[in-house]
């Protein structure tokens, strides 16, 4: 053929050239069909290689999806997606280094998608590496994410407090998490979510203003008052307490849980000196009932412990629990001063005997129940107010 | 020497063809401008989009052959084997009947059209390499796909040069002008390509080629990534390089892979000979039981060793693989890639070679951190420094190796790394093997080619080996014939350099001198005894091939300064050039 257009055309550069761009563009279309017709049949078995990996792995079968998955990437090795999933197939295997190598070669090229950062963020968590699970977390909240962005950034909010909590991590926690309340959108069973992880990360007061926030849009959300209840009792608060978890409790009878905290709440409420609106003569018996049951309660656990705190008793007088006992009968003589006026200091001291003879036989006996657990978080709630 | 193609008669082809212009009016113009150096370059370009195409069908024909007799995931049956053995057998059917020429890899042949015929590669050869070799590695043999591409390469260009009728200079570089096109388009590496075709096949620094050779590989890689997309073969983890002190697991990984690349070789070079010597009939069975083996290999664990291997590769930088299998899997795909290689089955060794030094690098890195725990490096960055240490050890291309793994990883933060790891394979490999396995090859078949291997051994001659101290009379062209006749009729000496005004040397006779002064001509200057043409003057440092040009026409050559051309260094005669030449204080 050659030889016939040599015979033909004659031999000038030109013709050479442009016989030879014929020949370049001609060869451009037939191998951009043959390529177009290869990539589209390796797509096509790469879409079936990762619809059957993907299937492994949402029915727990991450090692077969794995081989599923590479003989996907390997149909198509440019496509995100299965390395995504391969990523999220090999970490489910625990083969966390390949896992991660995968998805940072991944980030390398789009290092600020937010999808590859979240899987990155993942990996790390699972590693329990705080500082890479946060730096990940934090690209993929303010990373580019191709749909639902806002949604799918809250999302990878609420993971990295949910990995923060696993980590006892609460001031990291809370400050995450006041950004995220921060940026709610009026959506309640997110705001019952984001008060929830508050009150985890121990910020009650904050958790009971979302509960709130939640029951001023909806004021008969049984969850959200079970919650606000819940939170206002462990922040000490306990007349608030008591108002949620009784309307939790009509709202939901069989709510347990609500009914034990409103029990507790009403005998701390019962039980407490130093509630406002109650008179001289019921704080004075408030205090004898306490310091009553103090004293059995510290006689209790001295048996437990195989103590015997009468004066023959033989006790030793250094262990913890007979000072406890010499400081309780010393207080008893006490108590007869509490009718006089003039005796401000009284209440607090045989009080303060009360709260250490609670506290002590907690740490040595365990926790109590009925009205000494009540002592007990009195006790508690007042060392947390005087911090 | 059936590997080399039979050459034709030079007259025929391109002894007097010289590019033939007939020009018609309305072209004249164009081909005054486009002589044939421009047309020669523009001819590149073209060089390299068709081996570009060329590549692309090829890499498409493997994963074709692949999918359809292997399937996208190794089977687990005995398909594993026979498939291998089949194609085995079919392929050296195609060779022994119809493309003779397709064995072996083809860089070696790629070479020996460079330099012994004339650039002759017969287009049969793409053809035959192009179906042999996509059946061969599609099929599961351990071979890669680089080489035949670069002799695709090579064949089209040479085809189109003789179609072309280029002169016999010109026809000549098309070989490696295309090879550079079809190995830069398989790799997605024009750097390395360039680098190693004037390392291996070229054989030596030409300026004069560089350009159409960068050409032909930088248009191939365009047209490879227009139609496959511009990711590189790997897609390559993160890898760091944090403390020098770390340099010494690198060292170690050079040591290893130097002697692991020379275990490599010489199994090629110790049983390739006498396999080739067998019946021609065992010809037939040579690749199919070669395939078999491979097979089996691939049947009972380690399907990995099948084929280039590329993606393995990859999921080795991944940390698939713990630093046992990275050692058994370096281990069998020597043996595997032996196999199909002194079978005769047509197929490259780069894909293995990386695969081997991959391995390698991710066993000797895990052996090191279960010692060094504290070492930062990722296993990922041991396989890729791997592939560039057993790439400088086995194939002996130190320069191709660094930029070779620069351009695969795309990290200059691995650079020193691989460097020192390359260098130290490198020294390891050469002191235990003196010669590269393509030489050793070259010379099993009976050819002897040059090479920058041999170049660097050689110890070069220059003029300062053959220059003699400066003659003891030392004239100037102003002085008068008299005082230059007082000076020289004691002398023994035949003639004398004349340093001339402003600059250049010359050279008179003293028996000119002496007539002279016997003429009476005392008073005149001897500037004008001399010619008015200085002579050419040679340079200490320059090669003493240099003086042969002149020691022949003249008596004596003046050797110069270069800082200063009117201070005499010395001066080179022809008795003083033979004698180095064939002095017994010659070297190298």
């Amino acid at each position: 053929m050659w030889e016939l257009f040599s015979k033909l055309v004659p031999r000038s550069t030109v013709v050479v050239l442009l016989a030879l761009t014929a020949a370049a563009v001609a060869g451009f279309v037939v191998v951009s069909h043959l390529v177009n017709r290869f990539n589209a049949n390796q797509q096509s078995r790469g879409r079936k290689f990762y619809a059957l990996g993907l299937a492994d792995l949402n029915s727990g079968n991450p090692e077969g999806a794995v081989e599923e998955l590479r003989a996907a990437l390997s149909c198509d090795r440019s496509n995100t997606q299965y390395q995504l999933t391969l990523g999220r197939a090999l970490r489910d295997t625990g083969r966390l280094d390949e896992a991660q190598s995968y998805l940072e070669s991944l980030w390398q090229r789009t290092p600020e998608d937010g999808t590859v950062n979240l899987a990155l963020a993942r990996v790390a968590a699972r590693r329990g590496s705080l500082d890479d699970a946060l730096r990940y977390y934090h690209n993929a909240m303010y990373g580019v994410w191709t749909s639902a962005p806002d949604e799918n950034r809250r999302k990878a909010r609420l993971e990295l407090i949910e990995f923060l909590l696993q980590k006892d991590a609460y001031t990291q926690a809370q400050s995450e998490l006041m950004a995220l309340a921060a940026s709610l959108p009026p959506d309640p069973t997110l705001e019952l979510r984001t008060a929830e992880l508050l009150a985890q990360a121990q910020d009650y007061a904050d958790a009971l203003a979302e509960y709130e926030k939640v029951l001023r849009r909806d004021r008969n959300n049984a969850a959200a008052m079970a919650g606000a209840g819940e939170v206002a009792f462990r922040a000490g608060r306990y007349r608030t307490a008591q108002r949620y978890l009784q309307s939790a409790v009509n709202a939901n009878p069989q709510d347990p849980k609500s009914r034990n905290l409103l029990a507790s709440t009403n005998q701390i409420l019962e039980a407490d000196p130093f509630v406002r609106r109650i008179s001289d003569a019921e704080r004075d018996r408030r205090i004898a009932t306490a310091f009553a049951s103090a004293g059995k309660r510290l006689t209790a656990c001295a048996q437990q412990k195989g103590e015997n705190l009468t004066p023959s008793g033989g006790s030793s007088a250094e262990s913890a629990l007979g000072q406890l006992q010499s400081r309780w009968l010393d207080t008893k003589r006490q108590l007869p001063r509490l009718r006089f006026p003039g005796e401000v200091d009284v209440p607090d001291a045989i009080m303060d005997v009360v709260f250490q003879i609670e506290q002590e036989t907690a740490s040595e006996c365990g926790e109590p129940q009925g009205p000494d657990e009540a002592l007990l978080l009195i006790s508690r709630n007042r060392e947390g107010a005087d911090r | 020497m059936s590997e080399m193609p039979v050459p034709p008669s030079p007259e025929t082809n391109v002894a007097d063809s010289g590019f033939h212009f007939r020009p018609r009016r309305m072209f004249a113009a164009f081909d005054e401008v486009f002589d044939e150096d421009r047309f020669f370059l523009i001819l590149s370009v073209f060089i390299g989009i068709f081996s570009g195409l060329a590549v692309v069908c090829f890499r498409l024909a493997i994963d074709w052959t692949h999918l359809a007799l292997l399937g996208p995931l190794p089977p687990h049956n005995w398909r594993l084997f026979v498939v291998p053995a089949a194609a085995g057998l079919v392929v050296a059917i195609l060779v022994l009947h119809l493309f003779p020429t397709i064995r072996g890899s083809g860089v070696n042949q790629t070479k020996a059209a460079l330099y012994i015929f004339n650039g002759y590669i017969p287009f049969r050869t793409a053809i035959g390499k192009f179906l042999c070799a996509a059946l061969a590695i599609g099929a599961g043999h351990s071979l890669g796909p680089e080489d035949p591409s670069l002799q695709i390469g090579a064949s089209l260009a040479s085809a189109l040069g003789r179609q072309l009728k280029l002169s016999r200079e010109k026809l000549r570089l098309m070989a490696p002008v295309g090879a550079a096109a079809g190995l830069a388009a398989a790799f997605n590496a024009p750097i390395s390509a360039v680098l190693f075709v004037i390392e291996e096949v070229i054989g030596r620094w030409s300026a004069g080629i560089l350009g159409s050779v960068v050409l032909s590989a930088v248009a191939s890689v365009v047209v490879e990534r227009w139609f496959l997309g511009s990711e590189p073969l790997f897609s390559i983890p993160i890898t760091t390089f944090k403390r020098p002190a770390e340099l010494l697991a690198y060292v170690v990984l050079g040591i290893v892979g130097g002697v692991a690349a020379v275990v490599f070789a010489k199994i090629i070079a110790f049983f390739r000979p006498p396999l080739k010597a067998l019946p021609r009939w065992t010809q037939y069975l040579q690749p199919a039981v070669a395939g078999l083996l491979i097979g089996l290999i691939g049947y009972f664990g380690a399907p990995q060793v099948m084929g280039a291997g590329y993606d393995f590769i990859d999921q080795a930088m991944h940390g698939q693989y713990a630093w046992r299998l990275f050692a058994v899997l370096a281990a069998l795909k020597i043996v595997a890639t032996s196999l199909s290689f002194v079978s005769g089955t047509p197929g490259g060794m780069f894909a293995p070679t990386l695969f081997v030094g991959a391995m390698l690098g991710g066993a000797v890195g895990g052996i090191e951190r279960i010692f060094f725990p504290h070492l930062t490096a990722s296993n990922g960055t041991y396989v890729l420094v791997g592939m560039g240490v057993l790439f400088a050890g086995f194939l002996r291309a130190p320069m191709t190796s660094v930029f070779m793994v620069l351009e695969v990883s795309g990290n200059y933060q691995i650079i020193v790394p691989v460097m020192v790891a390359n260098v130290f394979a490198y020294v390891v490999s050469r002191s235990l093997q003196p010669v590269p396995i393509f030489d050793l090859l070259t010379r099993q078949d009976g050819l002897v080619l040059p090479s920058l291997e041999e170049e660097r051994e050689e110890a070069i001659l220059r003029v300062e080996d053959a220059m003699l101290p400066p003659p003891a009379i030392i004239l100037s062209a102003a002085d008068y014939i008299d005082a230059a006749a007082r000076r020289v009729e004691d002398s023994t000496e035949p003639s004398f350099p004349v340093r001339l005004q402003p600059s250049g040397w010359s050279i008179v006779t003293r028996e000119l001198i002496l007539r002279r002064m016997k003429e009476g001509k005392g008073e005149h200057s001897l500037g004008s005894l001399i010619s008015a043409q200085p002579l050419p003057s040679l340079f200490p440092d320059l090669p003493l091939d240099a003086a042969l040009r002149f020691v022949q026409t003249y008596p004596m050559i003046p050797v110069v300064n270069r800082a200063n051309p009117q201070k005499l260094e010395g001066v080179i005669s022809s008795q003083s050039v033979f004698a180095k030449y064939g002095g017994p204080g010659r070297q190298g």
